[in-house]
Protein backbone atom coordinates (compact mmCIF):
# COMPACT_ATOMS: atom_id res chain seq x y z
CA UNK A 1 0.00 0.00 0.00
CA UNK A 2 2.58 2.51 0.75
CA UNK A 3 4.03 1.64 -2.83
CA UNK A 4 1.30 2.40 -4.33
CA UNK A 5 0.64 5.78 -2.34
CA UNK A 6 4.11 6.97 -2.77
CA UNK A 7 4.50 6.07 -6.17
CA UNK A 8 0.91 7.67 -7.30
CA UNK A 9 2.36 10.49 -5.13
CA UNK A 10 5.52 10.34 -7.51
CA UNK A 11 2.86 10.31 -10.30
CA UNK A 12 0.95 12.93 -8.84
CA UNK A 13 4.12 15.13 -8.90
CA UNK A 14 5.47 14.54 -12.46
CA UNK A 15 2.74 15.32 -14.04
CA UNK A 16 2.03 18.41 -12.06
CA UNK A 17 5.66 19.61 -13.14
CA UNK A 18 3.96 19.37 -16.96
CA UNK A 19 0.63 21.58 -16.92
CA UNK A 20 0.81 21.89 -20.32
CA UNK A 21 0.40 18.23 -20.13
CA UNK A 22 -3.18 18.30 -18.40
CA UNK A 23 -4.32 21.41 -20.50
CA UNK A 24 -3.15 19.53 -23.91
CA UNK A 25 -5.28 16.39 -22.48
CA UNK A 26 -8.08 18.13 -22.17
CA UNK A 27 -8.11 20.06 -25.53
CA UNK A 28 -7.64 16.91 -27.38
CA UNK A 29 -10.74 15.35 -25.95
CA UNK A 30 -12.32 18.42 -26.83
CA UNK A 31 -11.07 18.70 -30.57
CA UNK A 32 -12.14 14.94 -30.93
CA UNK A 33 -15.39 15.25 -29.86
CA UNK A 34 -16.23 18.09 -32.18
CA UNK A 35 -14.34 16.24 -34.80
CA UNK A 36 -16.82 13.36 -35.01
CA UNK A 37 -19.29 16.04 -35.05
CA UNK A 38 -18.95 17.78 -37.70
CA UNK A 39 -18.18 14.56 -39.34
CA UNK A 40 -21.12 13.36 -38.32
CA UNK A 41 -23.09 16.35 -39.63
CA UNK A 42 -21.53 15.94 -43.22
CA UNK A 43 -23.33 13.15 -43.36
CA UNK A 44 -27.03 14.44 -42.38
CA UNK A 45 -29.52 16.03 -44.93
CA UNK A 46 -28.65 19.82 -45.33
CA UNK A 47 -30.45 21.95 -42.63
CA UNK A 48 -30.69 18.52 -39.92
CA UNK A 49 -28.53 19.44 -36.94
CA UNK A 50 -28.04 16.49 -34.57
CA UNK A 51 -30.86 16.92 -32.72
CA UNK A 52 -33.34 14.13 -32.29
CA UNK A 53 -29.99 12.43 -32.23
CA UNK A 54 -29.46 11.57 -28.75
CA UNK A 55 -29.15 7.88 -28.96
CA UNK A 56 -26.55 7.57 -31.92
CA UNK A 57 -24.85 10.99 -30.37
CA UNK A 58 -24.59 8.42 -26.68
CA UNK A 59 -23.63 5.20 -28.91
CA UNK A 60 -20.72 7.24 -30.34
CA UNK A 61 -19.63 9.37 -27.09
CA UNK A 62 -20.20 6.21 -24.52
CA UNK A 63 -18.10 4.49 -26.95
CA UNK A 64 -15.66 7.06 -26.96
CA UNK A 65 -15.07 7.10 -23.45
CA UNK A 66 -13.54 3.22 -23.29
CA UNK A 67 -11.50 4.07 -26.10
CA UNK A 68 -9.93 7.23 -24.39
CA UNK A 69 -10.20 4.79 -20.70
CA UNK A 70 -8.61 1.66 -22.96
CA UNK A 71 -6.02 4.23 -24.46
CA UNK A 72 -4.72 6.11 -21.77
CA UNK A 73 -4.35 2.54 -20.31
CA UNK A 74 -2.07 1.20 -23.10
CA UNK A 75 -0.01 3.98 -23.49
CA UNK A 76 0.25 4.70 -18.72
CA UNK A 77 0.81 1.22 -17.47
CA UNK A 78 2.10 -0.34 -21.14
CA UNK A 79 4.60 2.11 -22.83
CA UNK A 80 5.34 4.13 -19.37
CA UNK A 81 8.22 1.18 -18.66
CA UNK A 82 9.75 2.85 -21.59
CA UNK A 83 9.95 6.31 -20.01
CA UNK A 84 11.99 4.59 -17.31
CA UNK A 85 13.77 2.68 -19.70
CA UNK A 86 15.31 5.90 -21.71
CA UNK A 87 15.81 7.85 -18.14
CA UNK A 88 17.73 4.79 -16.86
CA UNK A 89 15.84 4.45 -13.78
CA UNK A 90 14.02 0.69 -14.58
CA UNK A 91 17.45 -1.09 -13.13
CA UNK A 92 17.17 0.98 -10.18
CA UNK A 93 13.49 0.62 -9.44
CA UNK A 94 13.29 -3.10 -9.89
CA UNK A 95 16.41 -3.72 -7.77
CA UNK A 96 13.96 -1.85 -4.99
CA UNK A 97 12.38 -3.77 -2.89
CA UNK A 98 8.95 -1.65 -3.87
CA UNK A 99 6.30 -4.72 -5.30
CA UNK A 100 5.84 -4.52 -9.05
CA UNK A 101 2.35 -4.36 -9.59
CA UNK A 102 1.67 -1.59 -7.00
CA UNK A 103 4.46 0.11 -9.15
CA UNK A 104 2.52 -0.76 -12.29
CA UNK A 105 -1.03 0.25 -10.94
CA UNK A 106 0.19 3.48 -9.62
CA UNK A 107 1.18 4.22 -13.10
CA UNK A 108 -2.34 4.21 -14.02
CA UNK A 109 -4.28 5.48 -10.62
CA UNK A 110 -3.81 9.05 -11.64
CA UNK A 111 -4.53 8.48 -14.96
CA UNK A 112 -7.47 7.43 -14.46
CA UNK A 113 -9.14 9.85 -12.44
CA UNK A 114 -7.72 12.53 -14.83
CA UNK A 115 -9.10 10.57 -17.82
CA UNK A 116 -12.66 9.95 -15.88
CA UNK A 117 -12.87 13.70 -15.57
CA UNK A 118 -12.02 14.33 -18.92
CA UNK A 119 -15.10 11.36 -19.84
CA UNK A 120 -17.42 13.58 -18.14
CA UNK A 121 -16.48 16.85 -19.92
CA UNK A 122 -16.27 15.19 -23.29
CA UNK A 123 -20.18 13.69 -22.35
CA UNK A 124 -21.11 17.12 -21.11
CA UNK A 125 -19.97 18.80 -24.68
CA UNK A 126 -21.76 16.29 -27.31
CA UNK A 127 -24.91 16.72 -24.65
CA UNK A 128 -24.49 20.17 -25.34
CA UNK A 129 -24.36 19.83 -28.71
CA UNK A 130 -27.64 17.87 -29.36
CA UNK A 131 -29.49 18.85 -26.37
CA UNK A 132 -29.20 16.19 -24.15
CA UNK A 133 -28.17 12.62 -23.81
CA UNK A 134 -29.59 9.26 -22.61
CA UNK A 135 -28.35 8.27 -19.56
CA UNK A 136 -30.06 4.87 -18.44
CA UNK A 137 -28.88 1.78 -15.92
CA UNK A 138 -26.01 4.45 -14.80
CA UNK A 139 -25.44 1.38 -11.97
CA UNK A 140 -25.18 -1.53 -13.94
CA UNK A 141 -22.87 0.63 -16.49
CA UNK A 142 -20.26 1.85 -14.05
CA UNK A 143 -20.19 -1.68 -12.87
CA UNK A 144 -19.70 -2.95 -16.38
CA UNK A 145 -17.31 0.19 -16.83
CA UNK A 146 -15.16 -1.06 -13.52
CA UNK A 147 -15.01 -4.78 -15.00
CA UNK A 148 -13.92 -3.02 -18.36
CA UNK A 149 -11.20 -1.34 -16.65
CA UNK A 150 -10.12 -3.84 -14.68
CA UNK A 151 -9.90 -5.23 -18.19
CA UNK A 152 -8.04 -3.10 -19.91
CA UNK A 153 -5.72 -2.77 -17.19
CA UNK A 154 -4.89 -6.25 -17.84
CA UNK A 155 -3.84 -5.76 -21.42
CA UNK A 156 -1.78 -2.94 -20.33
CA UNK A 157 0.48 -5.18 -18.02
CA UNK A 158 0.89 -7.26 -20.84
CA UNK A 159 1.82 -4.41 -22.83
CA UNK A 160 4.27 -3.27 -20.30
CA UNK A 161 5.76 -6.63 -20.59
CA UNK A 162 6.31 -6.52 -24.05
CA UNK A 163 7.92 -3.18 -23.99
CA UNK A 164 10.23 -4.36 -21.78
CA UNK A 165 11.43 -6.96 -24.35
CA UNK A 166 10.36 -5.04 -27.57
CA UNK A 167 11.55 -2.07 -26.27
CA UNK A 168 11.19 1.12 -28.87
CA UNK A 169 8.97 -1.36 -31.33
CA UNK A 170 6.76 -1.56 -28.42
CA UNK A 171 5.40 1.32 -29.34
CA UNK A 172 4.17 0.65 -32.93
CA UNK A 173 2.50 -2.54 -31.35
CA UNK A 174 0.76 0.02 -28.95
CA UNK A 175 -0.31 1.93 -31.69
CA UNK A 176 -1.60 -0.47 -33.88
CA UNK A 177 -3.46 -2.39 -30.79
CA UNK A 178 -5.03 0.87 -30.05
CA UNK A 179 -6.55 1.35 -33.91
CA UNK A 180 -7.59 -2.26 -34.20
CA UNK A 181 -9.68 -2.07 -31.41
CA UNK A 182 -11.08 1.61 -32.24
CA UNK A 183 -12.41 -0.30 -35.19
CA UNK A 184 -12.99 -3.68 -34.27
CA UNK A 185 -14.51 -3.29 -30.95
CA UNK A 186 -16.76 -0.34 -32.86
CA UNK A 187 -15.35 2.04 -30.73
CA UNK A 188 -16.79 5.57 -32.16
CA UNK A 189 -19.76 3.51 -34.09
CA UNK A 190 -22.24 0.98 -33.88
CA UNK A 191 -21.07 -2.61 -35.01
CA UNK A 192 -24.43 -2.48 -37.54
CA UNK A 193 -22.03 -0.06 -39.66
CA UNK A 194 -19.34 -2.71 -39.37
CA UNK A 195 -21.92 -5.26 -40.56
CA UNK A 196 -23.03 -3.16 -43.63
CA UNK A 197 -19.19 -3.29 -44.77
CA UNK A 198 -19.30 -7.24 -44.35
CA UNK A 199 -21.14 -9.37 -41.39
CA UNK A 200 -17.84 -11.30 -41.12
CA UNK A 201 -15.69 -8.54 -39.47
CA UNK A 202 -18.30 -8.48 -36.94
CA UNK A 203 -18.64 -12.56 -36.37
CA UNK A 204 -15.31 -13.31 -36.64
CA UNK A 205 -13.28 -10.58 -36.18
CA UNK A 206 -15.32 -8.06 -33.20
CA UNK A 207 -17.27 -10.84 -31.53
CA UNK A 208 -13.95 -12.60 -30.24
CA UNK A 209 -12.88 -9.53 -28.65
CA UNK A 210 -13.41 -9.12 -24.85
CA UNK A 211 -13.45 -5.56 -25.69
CA UNK A 212 -16.14 -5.40 -28.12
CA UNK A 213 -18.81 -6.64 -25.27
CA UNK A 214 -17.06 -4.22 -22.97
CA UNK A 215 -18.15 -1.41 -25.21
CA UNK A 216 -21.33 -2.60 -26.34
CA UNK A 217 -22.78 -3.22 -22.96
CA UNK A 218 -21.75 -0.22 -21.21
CA UNK A 219 -23.16 2.08 -24.07
CA UNK A 220 -25.74 0.48 -24.68
CA UNK A 221 -26.93 0.33 -20.80
CA UNK A 222 -26.61 3.88 -20.77
CA UNK A 223 -28.79 4.68 -24.35
CA UNK A 224 -31.45 2.78 -22.57
CA UNK A 225 -30.66 -0.76 -24.50
CA UNK A 226 -33.02 0.57 -27.44
CA UNK A 227 -34.17 -1.88 -29.80
CA UNK A 228 -31.22 -3.40 -31.83
CA UNK A 229 -29.23 -2.86 -28.42
CA UNK A 230 -26.88 -4.63 -27.81
CA UNK A 231 -25.46 -5.27 -30.84
CA UNK A 232 -23.16 -8.10 -30.35
CA UNK A 233 -25.42 -10.68 -28.14
CA UNK A 234 -27.92 -10.25 -25.43
CA UNK A 235 -26.70 -8.85 -21.86
CA UNK A 236 -27.05 -11.87 -20.08
CA UNK A 237 -24.29 -13.04 -22.11
CA UNK A 238 -22.31 -9.83 -22.65
CA UNK A 239 -22.03 -9.05 -18.89
CA UNK A 240 -20.85 -12.26 -17.86
CA UNK A 241 -17.68 -12.12 -20.85
CA UNK A 242 -16.98 -8.55 -18.92
CA UNK A 243 -16.92 -9.33 -15.51
CA UNK A 244 -14.54 -12.63 -16.70
CA UNK A 245 -12.18 -10.31 -18.21
CA UNK A 246 -11.99 -8.10 -15.63
CA UNK A 247 -10.76 -10.91 -13.44
CA UNK A 248 -9.55 -13.02 -15.65
CA UNK A 249 -7.01 -10.49 -17.63
CA UNK A 250 -5.09 -8.46 -14.64
CA UNK A 251 -3.85 -11.79 -13.40
CA UNK A 252 -2.80 -13.40 -16.74
CA UNK A 253 -1.57 -10.02 -17.65
CA UNK A 254 -0.05 -9.46 -14.57
CA UNK A 255 1.91 -13.04 -14.87
CA UNK A 256 2.65 -12.48 -18.66
CA UNK A 257 4.61 -9.20 -17.75
CA UNK A 258 6.07 -11.00 -14.14
CA UNK A 259 7.23 -13.89 -16.97
CA UNK A 260 8.90 -11.01 -19.28
CA UNK A 261 10.36 -9.01 -16.51
CA UNK A 262 12.23 -12.21 -14.73
CA UNK A 263 13.60 -12.95 -18.52
CA UNK A 264 15.04 -9.72 -18.76
CA UNK A 265 16.67 -9.45 -15.69
CA UNK A 266 18.06 -13.53 -16.29
CA UNK A 267 19.35 -11.86 -19.41
CA UNK A 268 20.69 -8.92 -17.98
CA UNK A 269 19.40 -6.45 -20.07
CA UNK A 270 16.60 -4.96 -18.05
CA UNK A 271 18.50 -1.77 -17.76
CA UNK A 272 18.90 -1.69 -22.08
CA UNK A 273 17.98 1.21 -23.57
CA UNK B 1 36.71 21.43 -44.59
CA UNK B 2 37.15 23.76 -47.05
CA UNK B 3 36.59 27.42 -46.38
CA UNK B 4 37.53 30.66 -47.14
CA UNK B 5 38.93 33.82 -44.94
CA UNK B 6 35.77 36.04 -43.77
CA UNK B 7 37.11 39.64 -41.90
CA UNK B 8 39.53 38.83 -38.42
CA UNK B 9 41.42 35.44 -40.50
CA UNK B 10 37.43 33.60 -39.62
CA UNK B 11 36.89 30.45 -41.92
CA UNK B 12 33.11 29.47 -43.66
CA UNK B 13 32.23 26.72 -44.54
CA UNK B 14 31.67 26.23 -48.39
CA UNK B 15 28.54 25.08 -50.02
CA UNK B 16 30.15 21.42 -50.48
CA UNK B 17 30.12 21.61 -46.55
CA UNK B 18 26.87 22.73 -45.97
CA UNK B 19 25.73 20.33 -48.60
CA UNK B 20 28.01 18.01 -46.24
CA UNK B 21 25.97 18.65 -43.32
CA UNK B 22 22.95 17.99 -44.79
CA UNK B 23 23.36 14.62 -46.31
CA UNK B 24 25.00 13.62 -43.05
CA UNK B 25 22.17 14.69 -41.06
CA UNK B 26 19.65 12.88 -43.77
CA UNK B 27 21.96 9.60 -43.73
CA UNK B 28 21.71 9.30 -39.94
CA UNK B 29 18.46 10.04 -39.88
CA UNK B 30 17.46 7.09 -42.65
CA UNK B 31 19.89 4.87 -41.13
CA UNK B 32 17.93 5.06 -37.44
CA UNK B 33 14.40 4.66 -38.93
CA UNK B 34 15.89 1.49 -41.02
CA UNK B 35 16.03 -0.11 -37.57
CA UNK B 36 12.73 0.37 -37.20
CA UNK B 37 10.88 -0.44 -40.59
CA UNK B 38 7.88 -1.09 -38.18
CA UNK B 39 7.03 2.26 -37.89
CA UNK B 40 7.05 3.18 -41.24
CA UNK B 41 4.56 0.39 -42.14
CA UNK B 42 2.81 1.76 -39.12
CA UNK B 43 3.04 4.75 -41.19
CA UNK B 44 1.65 4.11 -44.70
CA UNK B 45 -1.47 1.91 -42.78
CA UNK B 46 -2.31 4.46 -40.20
CA UNK B 47 -4.33 7.01 -42.93
CA UNK B 48 -6.44 4.42 -44.04
CA UNK B 49 -7.44 3.64 -40.38
CA UNK B 50 -7.92 7.18 -39.59
CA UNK B 51 -9.98 7.42 -42.77
CA UNK B 52 -12.13 4.22 -41.93
CA UNK B 53 -13.37 5.94 -38.86
CA UNK B 54 -15.24 8.22 -40.26
CA UNK B 55 -16.39 6.20 -43.33
CA UNK B 56 -17.65 3.50 -41.15
CA UNK B 57 -19.35 6.87 -38.63
CA UNK B 58 -21.30 8.50 -42.20
CA UNK B 59 -22.51 5.02 -43.04
CA UNK B 60 -24.14 4.60 -39.41
CA UNK B 61 -25.47 8.12 -39.73
CA UNK B 62 -26.69 8.40 -43.43
CA UNK B 63 -26.88 4.71 -44.03
CA UNK B 64 -28.39 4.24 -47.95
CA UNK B 65 -28.45 7.71 -48.20
CA UNK B 66 -24.77 8.26 -46.67
CA UNK B 67 -23.59 9.20 -50.24
CA UNK B 68 -26.54 11.56 -51.47
CA UNK B 69 -25.96 14.11 -48.27
CA UNK B 70 -22.32 13.61 -48.46
CA UNK B 71 -22.59 15.44 -51.76
CA UNK B 72 -25.23 17.58 -50.62
CA UNK B 73 -22.78 18.94 -48.02
CA UNK B 74 -19.84 19.38 -49.81
CA UNK B 75 -20.39 18.86 -53.87
CA UNK B 76 -19.15 15.05 -53.95
CA UNK B 77 -20.84 11.62 -53.20
CA UNK B 78 -17.36 10.24 -53.11
CA UNK B 79 -17.09 10.58 -49.70
CA UNK B 80 -14.76 7.56 -49.56
CA UNK B 81 -12.14 9.29 -51.63
CA UNK B 82 -12.45 12.63 -49.90
CA UNK B 83 -12.09 10.84 -46.26
CA UNK B 84 -8.85 9.07 -47.98
CA UNK B 85 -7.66 11.97 -49.61
CA UNK B 86 -7.71 13.72 -45.89
CA UNK B 87 -6.54 11.34 -44.24
CA UNK B 88 -3.64 11.19 -46.63
CA UNK B 89 -2.50 14.75 -46.80
CA UNK B 90 -3.20 15.13 -42.59
CA UNK B 91 -0.44 12.13 -42.28
CA UNK B 92 2.27 14.28 -44.72
CA UNK B 93 1.59 17.38 -42.04
CA UNK B 94 1.69 15.80 -39.07
CA UNK B 95 4.86 13.71 -40.03
CA UNK B 96 6.32 16.95 -41.05
CA UNK B 97 5.36 18.66 -37.73
CA UNK B 98 5.77 15.49 -35.37
CA UNK B 99 9.56 14.39 -36.80
CA UNK B 100 11.24 17.74 -36.46
CA UNK B 101 9.46 18.63 -32.87
CA UNK B 102 9.90 14.90 -31.79
CA UNK B 103 14.06 15.28 -33.23
CA UNK B 104 14.43 18.24 -31.17
CA UNK B 105 12.78 16.76 -28.22
CA UNK B 106 14.91 13.15 -28.33
CA UNK B 107 17.90 15.39 -28.85
CA UNK B 108 17.49 17.21 -25.45
CA UNK B 109 16.48 13.50 -23.86
CA UNK B 110 19.47 11.86 -24.70
CA UNK B 111 21.72 15.05 -24.20
CA UNK B 112 23.13 15.78 -27.44
CA UNK B 113 21.28 18.78 -28.60
CA UNK B 114 23.96 21.08 -27.08
CA UNK B 115 26.51 18.88 -28.71
CA UNK B 116 24.75 19.47 -31.94
CA UNK B 117 24.55 23.64 -31.44
CA UNK B 118 28.35 23.72 -30.19
CA UNK B 119 29.32 22.12 -33.68
CA UNK B 120 30.58 24.09 -36.55
CA UNK B 121 27.67 23.66 -38.44
CA UNK B 122 25.19 26.28 -38.94
CA UNK B 123 21.41 25.15 -37.44
CA UNK B 124 19.78 25.53 -40.58
CA UNK B 125 21.69 22.82 -42.72
CA UNK B 126 21.20 20.81 -39.95
CA UNK B 127 17.12 21.29 -39.74
CA UNK B 128 17.56 21.34 -43.21
CA UNK B 129 18.51 17.47 -43.09
CA UNK B 130 15.95 16.73 -40.68
CA UNK B 131 13.18 18.29 -42.81
CA UNK B 132 14.36 16.61 -45.79
CA UNK B 133 14.51 13.30 -44.11
CA UNK B 134 10.46 13.94 -42.55
CA UNK B 135 9.53 14.97 -46.33
CA UNK B 136 10.87 11.78 -47.43
CA UNK B 137 8.77 9.66 -44.83
CA UNK B 138 5.70 11.90 -45.47
CA UNK B 139 5.92 11.25 -49.16
CA UNK B 140 6.35 7.72 -49.21
CA UNK B 141 3.81 7.14 -46.74
CA UNK B 142 1.41 9.36 -48.56
CA UNK B 143 2.17 7.64 -51.90
CA UNK B 144 1.45 4.00 -50.08
CA UNK B 145 -1.25 5.04 -48.19
CA UNK B 146 -3.00 6.38 -50.96
CA UNK B 147 -2.95 3.27 -53.06
CA UNK B 148 -3.83 0.89 -50.30
CA UNK B 149 -6.38 3.30 -49.20
CA UNK B 150 -7.89 2.81 -53.00
CA UNK B 151 -7.78 -0.55 -52.70
CA UNK B 152 -9.31 -1.19 -49.08
CA UNK B 153 -11.84 1.43 -49.83
CA UNK B 154 -12.46 0.65 -53.50
CA UNK B 155 -12.18 4.07 -55.13
CA UNK B 156 -10.64 5.34 -58.01
CA UNK B 157 -7.46 7.45 -57.44
CA UNK B 158 -7.18 8.06 -61.26
CA UNK B 159 -10.69 10.02 -61.86
CA UNK B 160 -9.74 13.55 -60.81
CA UNK B 161 -6.47 15.13 -61.60
CA UNK B 162 -4.13 13.43 -59.71
CA UNK B 163 -0.60 15.32 -61.10
CA UNK B 164 -2.59 18.56 -60.35
CA UNK B 165 -2.87 17.43 -56.40
CA UNK B 166 0.74 16.13 -56.15
CA UNK B 167 1.72 19.66 -57.63
CA UNK B 168 -0.27 21.19 -55.15
CA UNK B 169 1.50 19.03 -52.34
CA UNK B 170 4.86 19.64 -53.47
CA UNK B 171 3.68 23.72 -53.03
CA UNK B 172 2.44 22.87 -49.44
CA UNK B 173 5.47 21.44 -48.49
CA UNK B 174 7.30 25.06 -47.92
CA UNK B 175 5.08 26.44 -45.81
CA UNK B 176 4.55 22.86 -43.85
CA UNK B 177 8.57 23.45 -43.40
CA UNK B 178 7.96 26.68 -41.88
CA UNK B 179 5.51 25.55 -39.66
CA UNK B 180 8.01 22.12 -38.75
CA UNK B 181 10.41 24.65 -37.51
CA UNK B 182 7.88 26.81 -35.56
CA UNK B 183 6.48 23.86 -33.84
CA UNK B 184 10.34 22.96 -33.15
CA UNK B 185 10.96 26.40 -31.63
CA UNK B 186 8.01 25.78 -29.28
CA UNK B 187 9.15 22.43 -28.43
CA UNK B 188 12.73 23.52 -27.24
CA UNK B 189 10.69 26.09 -25.61
CA UNK B 190 8.41 23.94 -23.43
CA UNK B 191 10.37 20.75 -23.17
CA UNK B 192 7.25 18.01 -22.75
CA UNK B 193 6.63 16.96 -26.18
CA UNK B 194 4.41 14.38 -26.34
CA UNK B 195 1.52 16.04 -25.23
CA UNK B 196 1.88 18.97 -27.26
CA UNK B 197 2.48 16.95 -30.13
CA UNK B 198 -0.96 14.97 -29.40
CA UNK B 199 -3.28 18.05 -29.09
CA UNK B 200 -1.80 19.67 -31.94
CA UNK B 201 -1.90 16.65 -34.18
CA UNK B 202 -6.06 17.20 -33.44
CA UNK B 203 -5.79 20.60 -33.79
CA UNK B 204 -4.22 20.47 -36.88
CA UNK B 205 -6.60 17.84 -38.64
CA UNK B 206 -9.46 19.76 -37.25
CA UNK B 207 -8.40 23.06 -38.94
CA UNK B 208 -7.51 21.53 -41.97
CA UNK B 209 -11.08 19.93 -42.36
CA UNK B 210 -9.57 16.34 -42.26
CA UNK B 211 -12.93 14.86 -42.21
CA UNK B 212 -15.44 17.47 -43.41
CA UNK B 213 -15.06 20.75 -45.07
CA UNK B 214 -14.13 23.73 -43.39
CA UNK B 215 -17.23 25.44 -44.70
CA UNK B 216 -19.44 23.82 -41.88
CA UNK B 217 -17.65 26.03 -39.39
CA UNK B 218 -18.78 29.06 -37.91
CA UNK B 219 -17.73 32.25 -39.86
CA UNK B 220 -14.92 33.10 -37.93
CA UNK B 221 -13.84 29.78 -37.33
CA UNK B 222 -13.41 29.27 -41.33
CA UNK B 223 -11.25 32.42 -41.88
CA UNK B 224 -8.89 31.19 -38.96
CA UNK B 225 -8.79 27.59 -41.06
CA UNK B 226 -8.69 29.06 -44.25
CA UNK B 227 -5.29 30.90 -43.81
CA UNK B 228 -3.86 28.20 -42.10
CA UNK B 229 -1.54 26.74 -45.33
CA UNK B 230 -2.01 22.62 -44.49
CA UNK B 231 -5.85 23.76 -44.51
CA UNK B 232 -5.57 25.42 -48.45
CA UNK B 233 -3.56 22.11 -49.51
CA UNK B 234 -6.09 19.89 -48.36
CA UNK B 235 -8.90 22.29 -49.75
CA UNK B 236 -6.72 22.10 -53.20
CA UNK B 237 -6.03 18.69 -53.01
CA UNK B 238 -9.61 17.59 -53.02
CA UNK B 239 -11.14 19.83 -55.35
CA UNK B 240 -8.06 18.65 -57.90
CA UNK B 241 -8.98 14.97 -57.24
CA UNK B 242 -12.66 15.24 -56.77
CA UNK B 243 -13.34 18.21 -59.35
CA UNK B 244 -15.01 20.00 -56.50
CA UNK B 245 -14.62 24.33 -56.36
CA UNK B 246 -12.17 25.68 -53.52
CA UNK B 247 -12.66 26.95 -50.28
CA UNK B 248 -12.09 30.60 -52.04
CA UNK B 249 -14.24 29.81 -54.91
CA UNK B 250 -11.61 30.38 -57.73
CA UNK B 251 -8.22 28.48 -58.04
CA UNK B 252 -6.34 31.63 -58.79
CA UNK B 253 -6.85 32.96 -54.90
CA UNK B 254 -6.24 29.45 -53.51
CA UNK B 255 -2.67 29.34 -55.55
CA UNK B 256 -1.84 32.60 -54.60
CA UNK B 257 -2.46 32.10 -50.84
CA UNK B 258 -0.61 29.07 -50.99
CA UNK B 259 2.43 30.44 -52.87
CA UNK B 260 2.56 33.70 -50.46
CA UNK B 261 2.51 30.86 -47.55
CA UNK B 262 5.30 29.44 -49.52
CA UNK B 263 7.23 32.67 -49.31
CA UNK B 264 6.50 33.72 -45.72
CA UNK B 265 6.00 30.94 -43.44
CA UNK B 266 9.58 29.31 -44.02
CA UNK B 267 10.93 32.78 -43.24
CA UNK B 268 8.95 33.74 -40.21
CA UNK B 269 9.42 29.98 -38.90
CA UNK B 270 13.40 29.86 -39.51
CA UNK B 271 13.24 33.17 -37.94
CA UNK B 272 11.36 32.08 -34.78
CA UNK B 273 13.42 28.94 -34.30
CA UNK B 274 17.21 30.38 -34.56
CA UNK B 275 15.50 33.42 -31.82
CA UNK B 276 14.05 30.62 -29.69
CA UNK B 277 17.76 28.41 -29.68
CA UNK B 278 19.55 32.16 -28.83
CA UNK B 279 17.22 32.70 -25.96
CA UNK B 280 17.48 29.31 -24.64
CA UNK B 281 21.29 28.93 -24.96
CA UNK B 282 21.39 32.56 -23.44
CA UNK B 283 18.97 31.39 -20.09
CA UNK B 284 19.39 27.65 -19.25
CA UNK B 285 20.97 26.44 -22.48
CA UNK B 286 19.75 24.01 -24.84
CA UNK B 287 21.02 21.23 -22.57
CA UNK B 288 18.40 21.34 -20.02
CA UNK B 289 15.77 17.84 -20.37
Amino acid sequence: MHTFLDMSWKTILEYSRYPVAFIAMFAQIFLIVFMFIFATMAFRAPGEGLSNQSTFAGVMIYGTVTNLLLSFTLWDVGFSIREEQVRGTLESLYLSPARKFANLVSRVFVVLLWTGVMCVFAVLVVAAVVGGLPFDNALLATVVLGFSISGFLGIGFIFAGLTIKLKESAQLLVNGVQFFFMIFSAQFFPFAALRSISPAIVDYVSAWLPVSYCVDAFRSLLVGLPAGYPELAPLSVEIPIVVVFGIVSPIVGYLIYKRAERSARRQGNLGEY
Amino acid sequence: MEGHSHGFGLASPSWRANLDVVVTVLIARLKVISRYKGSLVMEMFLPVVFAAMPILLGVAVGGANAGQYFQANTGTSNFKLYMLIGACTFSVVSIMLWLVGYWIRREQETGTLESIYLAPARQVYVLTGVTIYSLLRALLAFLVSLVIGSIVFGVNLLEGNVLGAIGILMLGLLPLWGLSMLFGAFIMRVKEANSVINVMTWVVSFLMGVFFPIAMFPPLLQWVAAIFPPTIMNDAMRASMLNLSTFFGSWYISLAVMFAAALTVPLVGYGVFTFTGRSVRRKEGVGQY
